[in-house]
């Protein structure tokens, strides 16, 4: 079972992401977009949209740097077990608070407060914002179950990801893990498998090229 | 110098009678789809009036087009990075109850009702919702003035000082048919962080990409005349493509073609995109109009069109620009004006201003009335139409006034008080112009492949299908 979970489930999960991107990219760039319905109703996205992105841009940065940086980095830096995880928790535990607090308005908004937003929201919306719900739960459940420090995920998880990436995946490394963490792992397979699909494809347009380009643009025909 | 070509439109408001043909003709071809219901590419406005979507004149709201700071030209709406920092939600942005929220009838009702003692109802169901609604608003709300009390607060007169009365005698009103104006400075083109949003190279049409189109909305606020909209079903911006497809054939926007009082004109400009910049700059807002005139160049002089040669302006639009209806009535004869020149996106919409009857106040017994004693107040027009300067719009009056007394003159053999400013074929080109208005006068639109392939389209007879001359 945990062959299938760690070792060919994230290669599955994996691939659709990035295919399915550029498949989308290169076939169906009309409908690559935002999705936003601020139009619609606009009042109540004002404090949730922003909370939800900074908490959600916030978490991002303490993934890459628990998951990418081996924890021999961090030490040779100085940072022993103890420093780490209580930097980690004072970054974690806001980031937590804003991503499934914005998260939660955004939820009442879609689906309690507007008629307008139900035409808005497709199937594939309540399949994502359900996912979206578990994955964002999990891991907030996950962070404030670990506050006392007893699992540590930099020797087990991370670990465990980035022999993923360099293609031998370490499906042992795995085998003492909680079970809301375990969650945690079935639930980012699944976003990363609806991300091409859904409107999470909009984080990959960041206008960065934007601050460089000239004010008005000219195209010929 | 480096010279562009301009597809621009005139429209003489003298002879708008509010029909809304424009708006309707437009509406079946291009807006009658799920997502884009709300949407009139062309709308019609009763002023003084708040107009649609409301209020869009007042950019201390919408914070739409250019300013001037320090006199570096930027748009109103912030820095690039102060206005990334709005993608998750953006304060400016209207939303469907500043439009209005579209409907149609339950007509069925009307047929399958049961025999009852009172008339059946079709009563108003919303096109987004689908549930039943109460109508609040609409897209011409405020025809002839019918809404009464929203007429004064037009934000125009908010400038002029002063408030309107409502009494009978005294009330004016005019019509103001609005399409996007195809900036020379376009706001939504800067403000689009996904550079979807681009002026045609050939023709100046500014379009949205709705493959490039991320929905970041940036454009519609961003635009002073609020002519972008969001289409809620896509998701995606979508604005007036001056019917594109048509010029590219040589026919005019449909709104054009179907303009009932013929009041619409089409035809090539040129200009100078070297000066687009520092017209756009101009420090006195009442003279931006004269810089807008400066650089729409003279399609005859020869260092012009060897410009436009050599910037690849093709002979047949060449040829356009010097037989050009709109370019008479720009530049010419200057009596056409832009719409709100002091937002400083440079339209290139423009607009004949309406003469109107003599007020109750200037009794004197004349047949036409001096220009300040007619009914639309010269303020109101000039702050339409000149940034508030009124020497720029009296001046335009008088002209179409001068031609009325020569026209006159000419019919009761009476002599002229004193000399007028042109000379009379001027005035019988601009009568035949203005009053004739030609269908083959009013629009000169060169097709978009034709000089430049003939030859090769006689090559290529029966031998491709559905490629475009010339192998694209």
């Amino acid at each position: 079972m945990n062959e299938f979970m760690y070792g060919i489930m994230p290669y599955i999960a994996l691939t659709i992401f990035v295919g399915g991107t550029i498949f989308r990219y290169t076939v169906y760039e009309r409908n690559w977009t935002t999705k936003s319905s601020e139009f619609l109703s606009k009042r109540d996205l004002k404090w949730a949209n922003p909370l939800f992105h900074i908490g959600l841009l916030m978490a991002f940065g303490g993934h890459c740097i628990g998951i990418l940086v081996p924890k021999f980095v961090t030490e040779a830096a100085g940072t022993d077990e103890h420093m780490y995880h209580l930097v980690s928790l004072a970054g974690g535990l806001p980031a937590a608070v804003l991503f499934l607090g914005g998260f939660l308005l955004l939820l009442k908004r879609r689906f309690a407060a507007s008629e307008r937003m139900a035409v808005n929201t497709s199937n594939m919306d309540r399949l994502l914002y359900l996912v979206l719900f578990l994955t964002i739960l999990s891991g907030t459940i996950g962070t404030v179950s670990n506050i006392p420090g007893g699992f540590d995920y930099r020797e087990s998880i991370s670990p465990w990801f980035r022999s993923l990436l360099l293609m031998q995946p370490d499906v042992r490394l795995m085998d003492n893990v909680p079970l809301v963490f375990q969650f945690h792992m079935l639930m980012w397979m699944l976003t990363a498998i609806l991300f091409p699909f859904t409107r999470l494809v909009h984080c990959l347009s960041f206008p960065f090229e934007y601050l460089f380009r000239s004010n008005i643009i000219y195209r010929k025909k | 110098m480096k010279i562009k070509a301009q597809i621009s439109m005139v429209m003489n408001l003298d002879k708008c009678i509010g029909c809304h043909t424009c708006s309707i003709t437009c509406k079946n071809v291009w807006t009658n789809r799920q997502g884009a219901e709300y949407m009139y590419f062309n709308n019609v406005e009763t002023k003084p009036g708040i107009g649609y979507p409301k209020h869009w004149e007042n950019q201390e709201k919408w914070q739409g087009g250019w300013e001037l700071k320090n006199g570096e030209l930027r748009l109103r709406s912030g820095s690039k990075l102060e206005r990334l920092a709005k993608l998750f939600y953006h304060p400016d942005q209207p939303e469907m109850d500043d439009y209005y929220e579209p409907w149609t009838y339950d007509y069925e009702t009307l047929i399958n009702t049961k025999r009852k003692n009172h008339q059946p109802v079709a009563r108003p169901r919303s096109l987004i919702t689908q549930q039943r609604m109460e109508i609040k608003w609409g897209p011409n709300w405020e025809d002839d003035l019918a809404d009464g009390q929203s007429a004064r607060q037009d934000y125009n007169l908010k400038n002029m000082g002063t408030d309107i009365t409502m009494e009978f005698h005294d009330l004016f009103m005019k019509y103001l048919p609005r399409v996007c104006n195809h900036c020379l400075n376009p706001a939504c083109v800067a403000a689009c962080p996904s550079g979807a949003i681009y002026k045609r190279d050939e023709d100046g049409v500014v379009l949205v990409s709705q493959e490039g189109c991320r929905g970041w909305r940036h454009c519609i606020p961003a635009c002073p005349y609020k002519k972008v909209y969001f289409n809620w079903k896509t998701n995606k911006a979508e604005k007036c493509i001056f019917c594109f497809p048509r010029l590219e054939n040589g026919l005019p926007t449909v709104c054009s073609d179907t303009c009932v009082g013929r009041l619409r004109y089409m035809g090539v400009l040129l200009y100078d995109m070297d000066k687009v910049k520092d017209a756009a700059s101009t420090p006195h807002k009442g003279e931006i109009y004269h810089s807008m005139l400066d650089i729409i160049q003279d399609p005859f002089a020869p260092e012009v069109i060897k410009a436009a040669k050599a910037s690849g302006v093709p002979a047949n639009w060449l040829l356009a620009a010097q037989n050009s209806p709109v370019y008479r009535l720009i530049k010419e004869w200057q009596i056409a004006l832009p719409l709100h020149p002091e937002y400083r996106t440079l339209p290139m919409v423009w607009y004949v201003p309406p003469l109107s009857p003599i007020t109750r106040r200037a009794e004197a017994d004349v047949y036409l009335p001096a220009v300040e004693d007619m009914r639309i107040p010269l303020t109101y027009l000039a702050e339409l139409f000149a940034a508030g300067n009124t020497a720029i719009v009296s001046r335009v009056l008088q002209r179409l006034l001068d031609m009325r007394t020569f026209m006159r003159s000419r019919e009761t053999g009476e002599k002229l008080s004193r000399k007028l400013e042109y000379d009379e074929e001027t005035y019988l080109a601009m009568y035949r112009l203005l009053g004739i208005a030609k269908y083959k006068e009013r629009f000169n639109i060169p097709a978009g492949l034709q000089g430049e392939t003939k030859d090769k389209m006689r090559e290529l007879q029966g031998s491709c299908g559905y490629n475009c001359p010339g192998g694209c």
